[in-house]
Formats: C-alpha cells, structure tokens, sequence
C-alpha cells in the first residue's frame, strides 16, 4: 500500500505542475492551456539533449529545460496566442492552444535525437538508487531516490512561485493584472506583458515538471495530451481556481491512477480516472479548494 | 494655449462606428478643479476613457497633457506622465490586500518614496490604515472610493479624473470625498471631477462644462452656472440625481 501511494504522489507531482501551469494561464489569460502537457514533454527532450549533447548534468538540464520553457512561453504567446486572441477572441486562444497540440507532437518527432520514442533522462544522484522505508513491521516500502528528488524539487518550485506571487512586487503587479486588466493598465502596468509573463511561467512550470520526472518515467513520445487532461482533471479536482487545489488534486489524480492500474488494466483505469473529472463536475464544481463565488465565469 | 495641463480640442471620439462625442473643448490647469456634467449618455465617461486611452476610438481632435499629444499614448503611457483616473466601478484589485493595491498605485515610480506617500495616504484616509491587510473587495463601498482616489495618488498625479465618484455612496461620505477633492486642487493638484449630481458639485468645483450630445452645451464658473436657468432646467426640469 504504502508503496504504491508513494509512486501515486510521483507521478501525481507531474499532474501538479501541469495542474499550477494551466492554473496561471488561465488566470492571466482565462484559456485553458490544452498544449501544457505538449510543453513538459518538449521540456523532458530539451533536458535530453541537455544532458547528451552538452553533457549538462541532471542540474544544467534542469535549468536549461525551464528556461528554455519560459523562453518558449514568451515566444508562444507573444507569437501564437496574443494574435490569436486580437482576432478570435478566448475561443480563438483556445483553438491556438489545441493547434500547438499538434504543431509540438509532430513537430518535437522531426528533431533529430528525440523522434517519437521515449528516452531516459539521467537522475539527479544521490548515495543509491534505492531506499527502503520501514516504517511498519508488516513490511516496508522501497522508495526511489530520484522519488525523493521529485518531490524536493516540487516543493522547490511552489515555494518559489509562492515567494514570487505573494511576497514580490512584480508578482503581485502580475496577479493585479490578471485578476483586473483594465484596473492594472490605470495604474500603468503593462498588461501584455504581465500576461506573456504569467504563460511564460507556465510553460516553464511544464518543461520543468517533465524534467524532475524524467529519470523514472522517461520524456518524449505521444503521452503529452494525455499528461494535459490528467493535469486538468486535477485542477478541477482540486479547484481551478485555487493553487494548493492544484497541487492537492495532482496528488489525488496520480494516488487514484496508481491504485486502479495496480487493479485493472490500464485501459479501464484510464477512463476511469477521467470520469472523476465529470463526477467533480457534477458534485463540487468549484473543487475541493475552490469557492463557491469564484464559479461565475 | 493659457498654459493649461491638460487641453483637449476638437475632440471626437467613440466606439466602433458610434461617435458619441461630437467636438469637445475643455481645459484644466494645475490646482483647479473642474466638473464635467450632464446627462446619462452625454458623453461625461467617455471623454474620461478618451484621454485615459482606453477602449475608446479617437476620430479627430487633440488631448494635450502637459506638453505631451496624448491621442498618441496608451493607457499606461498617460499614468506616466501623471494623469491618472479613479474609473467607475473603482477597478480595484480585490483579491490582493488593501496595502498591496496602494503599493501597486506606485507602480511607475516605485521605490524611493514609496513608503513617505504610503503613510501620507493613510493619513488621509485613516479607515485604509485600519484594513491596510484586508482584500480590497471585503471593504465597504464607501472605503473601495478612498481605495482608489488613494491609489490612484500613489503615482503622485498631475491630474486626477474621478468618475462618478458620488455613485452608491451615502450623502455624508460624498461629502468627505469632495472634501478630499477640494483640498487636493488646493495642494496644486488638477481635478476633473465627472458628475450627474450637479448641485453638490458645482458647489465645490471652480468651473465646470455641461455636456449634451456629445457637446460642450455650457461652460463657466460654478457660481455662474448654479445661477444660470438652463443649468435650472436641465437639472430641475429633468430628474434630479
């Protein structure tokens, strides 16, 4: 059991970061981002050749693949999304982000080095690859370091977003922006930017959370859309709307993913893990950390 | 040409292929206060929105702003040069604390003085000192007006618009406003002050124009306008706000 919530909460720590992602995009942009999970599998392959070609180690391709994800952002919406939205509006947004989809799926295949396979990334070290947890007596738990690293990393990234979001000045001028443009522009903040900014973040976001997981799961291939709906389905599990809803409700999706599959195939699994995105619909719309006034638009 | 801060001629302006100001003249000069009435429809907000730069299309005319053409800026552009505007519906950030939306007030300048102009505009507004870690949208109607006109005073503004300032709010805080109006025209400040409650207006304003149609219909001092019968039959005729 305990093994398994520890590889559901790994695997769950992607869903996050995928989850924060579309939350601060939608938040500055109000589009749901569907390439998010296209963007951490790039991410995955650019620490690839990070690692292969300049023979970066775990840590420069890291860096390398976030900042590599926040410049692409930054192209992304300057590019593809703020035309896009001059002439359709949130719809067109939306559409363009559908249509990076498959611009990146196909497109990251023709790169030489990634193709359409998977890769392992080399893990970020430690004193072994394994650790054992005995907590209990009836049998403990065999952790992986790079696990470990996964979750050390996340937290690293949320303390960082919450520093930069609730504590600095830029970060607050960036939510005032999102949550009330006109308000934002009467004070002289440039909206477009701030909103290149806000995307920028979470691409970044993405790019790095297909890192962190890549020493266990392996980074490129077709599983980037896949990634998008299972990091939606958290954010709506957790609440859209609210960060720590966003982060809570990865760890929901990647516990419950890791128990059915253990159980059942995964295709029954995966279906099912979907369907709680339309059970929470249904029952709590707002998720569990959402608020009800916040279910308006 | 009278050295004024902000000169605005011949304005046309509106939205889309609606023109809904139609030739506009005013003038207002450092430490003066101005309002700008009519009614509904007029065009009192959209002259506002014209010079601020925003969702407004200009067709034709000059907004001059101390020096600078202003049919030529954006938004953020026309803060910079100190002309600021407190909207309708305030447009404050709601979800960041009270505090944190007079710091963003200061956003282009920042730094240096922050801090001295923070203190002046709890000062002035002690109720904001008393939410200062409050979000802005817990606070009372008449507290979200002082939240603004504060920060819009973070940028330390040449001109300061008001629009409707007196909109939802009780008599006695209107006044206050007012007040506050009154004492920053005399601190050097320009105010243009946009207003359908012509009365209480006139009677703190320096002059004031009367939009109709899109047209300056009357322009003078306030106390010749209080007097004038059409400033009577536009206001006593028609519904009093």
């Amino acid at each position: 059991m305990l093994q398994l919530l520890i590889a559901g909460l790994t695997v769950g720590s992607e869903f996050a970061l995928i989850a924060l992602g579309i939350h601060i995009i939608l938040r500055a942009t109000r589009v749901v981002n569907f390439a998010q999970g296209e963007f951490s599998i790039v991410g995955g392959l650019i620490a690839l050749t990070c690692a292969e070609v300049l023979h970066a180690n775990a840590w420069f391709a890291l860096a390398g693949a976030t900042l590599a994800g926040f410049v692409l952002g930054l192209v992304f919406e300057i590019v593809v999304l703020r035309p896009a939205g001059r002439t359709g509006g949130e719809a067109g947004v939306t559409i363009a982000t559908i249509g990076a989809v498959f611009v990146l799926l196909y497109g990251h295949a023709l790169v030489p080095g990634w193709g359409s396979d998977s890769h392992p990334l080399p893990g970020f070290g430690g004193p072994a690859n394994i650790v054992i947890l005995s907590l209990s007596k009836d049998g403990g738990a065999v952790v992986q370091v790079q696990s470990l690293w996964v979750f050390a990393l996340l937290i690293a990234a949320l303390a960082a977003l919450y520093v930069f979001f609730e504590r600095t000045y830029y970060g607050k001028a960036i939510r005032a922006a999102a949550e009330n443009p006109l308000g934002a522009r009467l004070v002289g903040i440039d909206v477009n930017s701030a909103r290149a900014i806000s995307v920028a973040l979470g691409i970044a976001l993405a790019a790095y959370g297909g890192t962190i997981i890549g020493p266990i799961t392996l980074v490129g291939g077709a599983a980037g859309f896949a990634l998008t709906i299972k990091g939606f389905v958290a954010a709506i599990v957790g609440g859209l709307e609210s960060p720590v809803g966003c982060v809570a409700g990865g760890f929901v999706v990647g516990v419950l993913q890791v128990f059915l599959q253990s159980r059942m195939s995964y295709d029954v699994a995966d279906p099912l893990v979907y369907s709680v995105l339309l059970l929470m619909l249904l029952v709590r719309p707002q998720g569990l950390f959402g608020r009800r006034d916040v279910v308006r638009d | 040409m009278s050295g004024a801060l902000l000169e605005v001629r011949g304005l046309r302006a509106g939205y889309g292929a609606l023109e809904v100001l139609r030739g506009v003249d005013l003038d207002v000069a450092a430490g003066e206060l101005v309002a700008v009435l009519g009614p509904n429809g007029a065009g009192k907000s959209t002259l506002l929105r014209a010079i601020s730069r925003y969702d407004v299309t200009l067709r034709g005319g000059t907004i001059v702003f101390d020096g600078a053409d202003l049919t030529r800026a954006n938004t953020e552009r026309t803060v910079r040069l100190g002309c600021l505007q407190v909207p309708e519906g305030r447009q404050l950030f709601g979800r960041l604390s009270v505090e944190d939306n007079l710091r963003l007030g200061a956003f282009v300048r920042r730094r240096g003085t922050l801090e001295t102009d923070l203190r002046s505009v709890y000062e002035r507004f002690p109720p904001l000192a008393q939410r200062r870690a409050q979000h802005a949208y817990t606070l009372s109607g008449g507290e979200q007006q002082m939240l603004a006109i504060g920060r819009a005073l973070m940028a330390r503004p040449k001109l300061l618009m008001l629009d409707e300032p007196s909109t939802g709010l009780a008599p006695q805080i209107v006044e206050q406003i007012f007040a506050i109006a009154s004492e920053l025209a005399r601190g050097g400040t320009a105010l243009l002050i946009v207003e359908q409650n012509a009365y209480l207006t006139l009677r703190h304003a320096g002059r004031a124009y009367v939009l109709e149609n899109g047209a300056v219909a009357l322009a003078g001092t306030a106390a010749e306008l209080l007097r004038d019968e059409r400033v009577k039959a536009i206001y006593l005729g028609g519904s009093t706000a």
